[in-house]
Formats: structure tokens, sequence, C-alpha cells
């Protein structure tokens, strides 16, 4: 083959300046990419100054549930400035495709993690129940998730009362511990975390119509079919 | 039910969703933040689904299909209202016009969920879940963004102010406008615009953002009658770039 | 999507002999059992760093690789490929998201990640840096260069490291529907005008030399692969991953009635592998060194994108709120 024709020749530049070079706004980059060509000068080119401090955001872990009667299921996080900004960003980033009919957010800050157990161990068998105080203060509730196997998720396995974390953990030792062996356990204030309420449920209302998003929606294996029996007919594309 | 006050209510609609949903869609990759680019994303095909579901119903009226209607009209064919077809200047105005916008629109839906004309009705409930996270969204930004620092609240002032007469030509009155409202298909803009006002003023509220005085503000009608401004045909030429080489192709 | 598994940087093994011999004997047997490594596990620190590395760069792929399609997004023809390209692009953004969270569980900050990528200091995937002159050039994307980043995915997800295969999961998933839109937008462009036809003629001979150069160097010429894949961190050779590409692919493009510029390609039937015409290694190191048609593009883009979302991102910063390492 010839030289490599990824070269930005100027016929090529000279059709897309015809159809952007209207534009009001100094183009900051040549670009055939209109949009690109479009974008207004920022800043100084070349490396990135070095922020500081780095602008980073908090994190936040974010819960889906999938169905009804299924329990909620630790997704991954959002970075967010708040709570309330998480959860509204975590709702396209974690439930805008498959199924969902809910999901709740918190702040990674505020998630007590167990160790994590060894081989057949049980996670709970590795809390100390001598050193745990109880009753230090009011009680509140918190919800308990287990994660069954290494490389799963956090699944949310249901809440108990206590009055701070450890004790939290101690509770669902004797509540909710299961035969099989829990490798690792988190627990979360329930008031920490951002709920949806039961009105916001209508966002998922729509979810499963979005078929444009179905590999279902393009199966172009008829129109391929078709194509073939063709070309064997009257094979003129040589 | 007078056909043409029906049909100029869907096209207008249906050609205020398409251009903004496409020009919201041109953010996608250069958003200020990866998860707020999702989200943007999220609207934008929406409004573009939307769209699409209004330019059905048009179908189903004896208009043409869906992507003839949408890639092969001219500019002075098209009856969005002009702020959605300005370009996307900085997120600030994007923001602001994604807060105008989206509100006139999510009380619009629900205003149609009572419509005379069934299957409109019927797509106003259905996407009343989509609206709510476009206003969620909006006014979460605006509220955060809006009681932030000297910059934000600068910013977004200043775009509020550039963008009001425009938000204001959304309501421009059509020629039907009593019949559209006698035969219980729509309410009216007048009424529309009236909680409109409202509900921005309630929001701007929680900010440290001015509210403006409405009685200042001149709207800039036009659109709705197909006279925009160059930004519409420059868009439209973008967008029908691939289809017109060959419109009866399939892609 | 990516090309994924070749670190384009020469890798050096050492310090593996200054790890606690029985914490990494541990270590190995974990992996060897197949159980995942997870954030609160030890870990030397050459595990942790390629891994960083690689998913690093895998991360930057996706961001990066979301121009090249999303200039199309507002010129697609028809609602159907509109939409499906919005939420495709899309979808890269988002994988991006989960990949860049699955390396800070490593310990490496989102906006450190970002700003060595704006700088120059860590790569992405050279395929990105060509330009789509034609919608057809966008549908080769959607469809080859997908479908060689889910050929070094579903190699991936066997990995060892449990927050990548878990983001790897959800890529997968979220990867069927981009591979049949790109297939479904070829199958179209091939049984559609003379036109039609031709338009992606001209991309696929463009855009096979890139194509062939996305599964990194040739095994004869890459280095140190041996204590990666001994960890899995990489879960095949560059040449495997090439050869199953080929034996999927090329086929498939074959039966369209489209032709590839290499004269020499073909199957081996006796061993099964492709024969091809060695493509440019020198060409390939030239390009990812920066000498593409649009690597200073690509950054630039992405360099003004950070630059001009700055005040939303200082406005919302709070010291309440601060960074933390993500739990998995």
């Amino acid at each position: 083959m010839g030289a490599p024709s990824f070269e930005i020749t100027q016929d090529k530049l000279r059709y897309s300046f015809g159809l952007i070079n209207r534009m009001t706004i100094p183009p900051a980059l040549n670009s055939l990419d209109p949009r690109v060509h479009r974008l207004p000068i920022t800043g100084e080119p070349g490396p990135l100054v070095p922020l500081a401090p780095l602008d980073q955001f908090g994190t936040f872990e974010v819960f889906v549930q999938p169905k009804d009667g299924k329990p909620f299921q630790h997704e991954g996080i959002v970075h967010a400035p708040n709570l309330k900004m998480a959860y509204v960003l975590a709702k396209e980033t974690f439930t805008r495709r498959f199924t969902c009919i809910s999901m709740y957010v918190v702040e990674t800050r505020n998630v007590m993690v167990s160790p994590m157990s060894e081989g057949d161990m049980n996670a709970y068998d590795l809390i100390d129940e001598e050193s745990v105080s109880y009753n230090v203060g009011e009680k509140t509730r918190y919800e308990i998730y287990h994660l069954m196997k290494r490389g799963k998720q956090q699944v949310h396995v249901g809440s108990v009362e206590a009055s701070h974390p450890q004790e939290a953990f101690v509770e669902a030792k004797q509540m909710l511990n299961s035969e099989k062996a829990v490798h690792n356990i988190w627990a979360i204030r329930t008031r920490d975390i951002q709920f949806t309420s039961p009105e916001e449920k209508d966002l998922w209302l729509t979810l499963p119509e979005k078929k444009f998003r179905d590999a279902m929606e393009y199966r172009g294996g008829e129109k391929l079919k078709q194509f073939l029996e063709d070309r064997k007919r009257h094979p003129r594309y040589e | 039910m007078s056909e043409i006050a029906l049909k100029e209510l869907l096209y207008k609609m249906a050609d205020d969703q398409l251009i903004l949903g496409h020009r919201n869609s041109e953010w996608t990759g250069m958003g200020p933040l990866l998860e707020e680019d999702i989200a943007f994303s999220s609207m934008a095909q929406d409004k573009v689904g939307q769209s699409l579901a209004l330019y059905t119903l048009l179908l189903q009226l004896g208009e043409h299909e869906p992507d003839t209607v949408a890639f092969t009209r001219d500019a002075q064919q098209f009856h969005n209202c002009i702020l959605v077809e300005l370009p996307n200047g900085e997120y600030d105005f994007s923001l602001i016009r994604h807060f105008l916008f989206d509100t006139a629109e999510a009380l619009r839906f629900q205003m149609l969920a009572n419509s005379s004309y069934e299957p409109l009705a019927q797509l106003a409930r259905k996407i009343r879940g989509e609206l709510r996270y476009h206003t969620l969204h909006a006014n979460i930004w605006i509220n955060q963004l809006g009681s932030a620092t000297e910059e934000s609240t600068g910013r977004l002032q200043r775009s509020l102010e550039f963008a009001l007469p425009y938000a204001l030509g959304a309501f421009e009155e059509s020629a039907y406008e009593t019949e559209l409202i006698s035969s219980g298909i729509f309410i009216g803009e007048k009424m529309l615009k009236d909680q409109w006002v409202t509900q921005i003023e309630t929001i701007l509220q929680t900010t440290n953002l001015r509210i403006p005085d409405w009685k200042l503000i001149q709207p800039v009608f036009g659109g709705r009658a197909g006279h925009h401004s160059i930004h519409l045909s420059l868009l439209l030429e973008e967008m029908s770039e691939v289809f017109r080489i060959d419109p009866g192709a399939e892609w | 999507m990516y090309g994924g598994g070749n670190i384009f940087d020469e890798l050096k093994a050492d310090g593996v002999e200054l790890e606690d011999p029985v914490k990494l004997e541990a270590f190995e047997a974990r992996i060897r059992r197949g159980e995942k490594i997870e954030p609160s596990d030890w870990m030397p620190q050459l595990y942790r760093k390629q891994l960083i590395r690689m998913i690093e760069q895998h991360a930057n792929s996706e961001i990066i690789g979301a121009l090249p399609e999303g200039t199309w997004i507002t010129r697609a023809p028809g609602f159907k490929r509109k939409m499906a390209l919005m939420a495709k692009v899309q979808d890269e953004v988002g994988h991006a998201q989960l990949l860049y969270s699955a390396a800070e569980t490593l310990g490496k900050p989102r906006e450190k990640m970002i700003e060595d990528l704006i700088n120059g200091k860590s790569k992405y995937s050279n395929v990105f840096n060509y330009p789509t002159f034609t919608w057809a050039d966008c549908c080769f994307i959607s469809w080859l260069v997908d479908a060689g980043a889910i050929v070094n995915q579903l190699a991936n997800v066997k990995g060892s490291y449990g927050p990548y295969c878990r983001a790897l999961d959800r890529i997968c998933a979220e990867e069927s529907f981009h591979l049949k839109y790109g297939h479904h937008c070829v199958i179209y462009l091939a049984t559609g005008s003379q036109l039609q036809r031709q338009m992606f003629q001209e991309a696929l001979t463009r855009w096979w030399a890139p194509m062939m150069h996305f599964f990194g160097p040739s095994d004869k010429i890459s280095m140190h692969t041996e204590i990666l894949m001994k960890w899995k961190v990489k879960m095949g050779t560059n040449d495997d991953m090439r050869n199953q590409f080929l034996d999927m692919y090329v086929p498939k493009i074959w039966e369209l009635g489209f032709t590839l510029p290499d004269r020499n390609l073909k199957k081996d039937t006796q061993t099964g592998r492709w024969i091809y015409t060695e493509p440019d290694w020198e060409e390939f190191k030239r390009v990812i060194n920066g000498g593409g048609p649009c690597n200073k593009e690509r950054l630039e883009v992405r360099r003004i994108a950070e630059e001009r979302g700055r005040w939303v991102r200082q406005a919302l910063k709070s010291p309440k709120t601060n960074y933390v390492t993500p739990l998995a």
C-alpha cells in the first residue's frame, strides 16, 4: 500500500473549515472535529500547571437495588463535593444501564470495615467481643453488609441497633452471622446514608425502556444473510 | 380538535428537545467532572429520545418519518425557541439554560399529563421520572454553584441575565392558543410561564443569585415562527452532514 | 475499550528480591489458588506499581478514546445512530470513571492520574492518536477497535486484582451493546450504496496498520513479561491476543466483501495461527511517543476540558468532605 493516509491535508481542512469558518469564537485548535475546533482558547497550551492542592473531591460509596425483593449491593464509588451531589451523580454513573429500582450513597469515611478473613475463616470470628464496650451512648441503627466471596461485592443483610460501630459488629455477629463463612463485614450508621425516597423511585421508571442501549436492538443478521445470498448470486463486489 | 393546533404544539416541543439535546451532547467527553459528564450526557439522550417520541406522535398524525423531519428541514422550518439553539458557551451558561429550560419543560409535561389528547398525556406521564431527574440535577447544581464562590456566583449571574430574555421566548404564544386551551389539549403558555416564574424564583432564593425584575426583561420571540439566529443553520448543517451525503440511504 | 495488557514502557522487574519472602509466597499462593487480591491485602511494590500503571493506561485510553468517536455524535445520521453513539461514548467516559476508581484503590488519586495524562507522563492506547476522517472511520472504531479491546478485557477479567476485575465485569457487560452496534453500522455500510461501501473500504485500508499495532509489540521484542503473567496482571501475550482477534474478525470482514491491505494475511490451517506482514514497530514507537497526527490535539482537548472545568470544581470543593481512598 502507499503512504499512510492519515495526513490531515489542506483539502480535508478546507472542507471542515467550510463548515465551521463562520464561528465567531477564535479556534484554539485547528481540528477536523467541529466540537474541538470550536473550543475556546483556554489557559496555556502544553503541560498542565500542577494544581496545589489537588482539587480532588470526597469519596462516596454507592449501593444499588436491582429488583424488588433483592437486597442492596455495593457497586462502586463516585467523587463528589457532598452527599446530595453524590446521590445525583451516582444515579447516572451506576444506574443508567441494566436493572435498578433504588439506590443510595454514603461517604466512604462513614463505612466501618472489619478485617478480611483468610481461607474458610469467618470474619466474625476475628471480632473480639471482650474488648468492646457496650451501651456507651444512645443506640442508633446500623446497616450491615456481608462479603461472601473474595472478588464479589458487599451485599446488605440487615440492620442492628448499637451505640457505636464496634458494638454494631458484635450485634451483627449475634443476629446476622451465617453458616457459610463471611469474609468481610461492613457497618454503616443508617442516618449517614442518603436514601431514595418513595417518590424518587420514579427516577428509574423508563429505565427498562431504553432499548437503544440494548445489544438486542442491533441484530444485523437478517441484512447480512440477505447480502451474502445476493453476493453468491451476483458476485459484483470484487 | 384542531389538528393544526396540536401539530404545532408537538412540533415546537419536539424541536426544542432535539436542539437542546443536540447542544447538550456536545459536552460528552469534555465535561468538568467525569461523573457530571456522564449525567449531562444521560439527560441529552433523554431529550433526544423524547423528541423522537414526539416526532413519532406527529408521524401518527400524518407527518413524515422522524429521521426525515429532523435531518432534512431548513432552519426556518424549525419551531424551537432561540434559547436552545445558542452555542454552549462555558459550563455556567449551559447549566443556567438547563435550569431555565428543564424547569419549564417539567411543568409543561406535568400540565400535559391531563391533556385531552390521550397519546400526549400518556407520554407525559411516562417520562415524569426522567424530568424529575433533570430538575433534581439542575436545582442541586444551581443551588450549590450559586452559593459557592464569588467566581461561580458571578458567572451564573451573568449567564442568567443573558439567558432570561431568551428563556421567556419559550413561552411565545401560538396563533392557536385559544383553541389549544378550549379543546383541553394544553392549558396555555401564559399559565405555564406564571408557574415557571414562581418555580425559578423559589430555587434562586436558595442561592446568592439576584432574582430578576421581570418587568425589565424583553422576551426574544421569533423561534416559534421559524425566525432563528445564525446558530441554528450552523447546527443543522453539522447535524445533517452525514445524512445529507445520501438522504435515501440506510445508515 | 482499549488495548490492555501491554504496557507501553519497558518493564524493570527489580525490587522483587527485596520483598519479604514469606509474605511474597503467601501472596503468590493466593493467586495460584485463583483467589482475588483485594486492596487491604499485602502486595509487592512491583505488583502495586504495575497494576496502577496498567489500570491507569486503560482508564486514559477510555477517556481519550471518547474523542475520535465523540466527534461524530453531532453528525450521526438519523435518530438510531445518534442516540446509540451518545450512549456508547458516554459509556466510555463511564469506563474511565470505573477504571480510575479501581486504580485509586491502590493509592493514587484520580486528579494525579489525570494530571499525568495531560502532562504526557502516562500513556494510552496508540490507536486513538489517529483522526476519524469520515463516519465510516467512526464505524471502524466502534466495531473493530472495540472488538480488539474486548479480546483484551475478556482475558484480563480473569486477572488477580479484585477491583480491576469487578470494573472489567461491568465494562464487558456494557460492551456487548457497543460491539453489536459497531457491527450493525458496518453491515449497513457494506450493504448500502456504492458510496457507503467505498467509504468503509477506505477507512479499513487506513486503519488496518494501527489495528495491527493495537495489541502491542510482537512477543519477540516485548521484555520481562513473565512475572506479570505469573502474578496474573498480564493474562496473555500480545501475539496471542492479536491472533485471537484476527481469528474472530478477519473472516467477518472478508465475508462483507472488503479487502485488507496485507497480501500476506492468511490463516495457517496447520498451526491455526494467522500469518501477516510484520507491522512496523518503529512507526508504533514513533506515534506512541508523540509523533502521531492527533497526539497533541488529544491531550490539548483534555487539558482545555480540565481548565474550563476548574472554576466548577474549585467552587464545589469543601473542606468538610476530603478525599479518601476507595474501599473496593
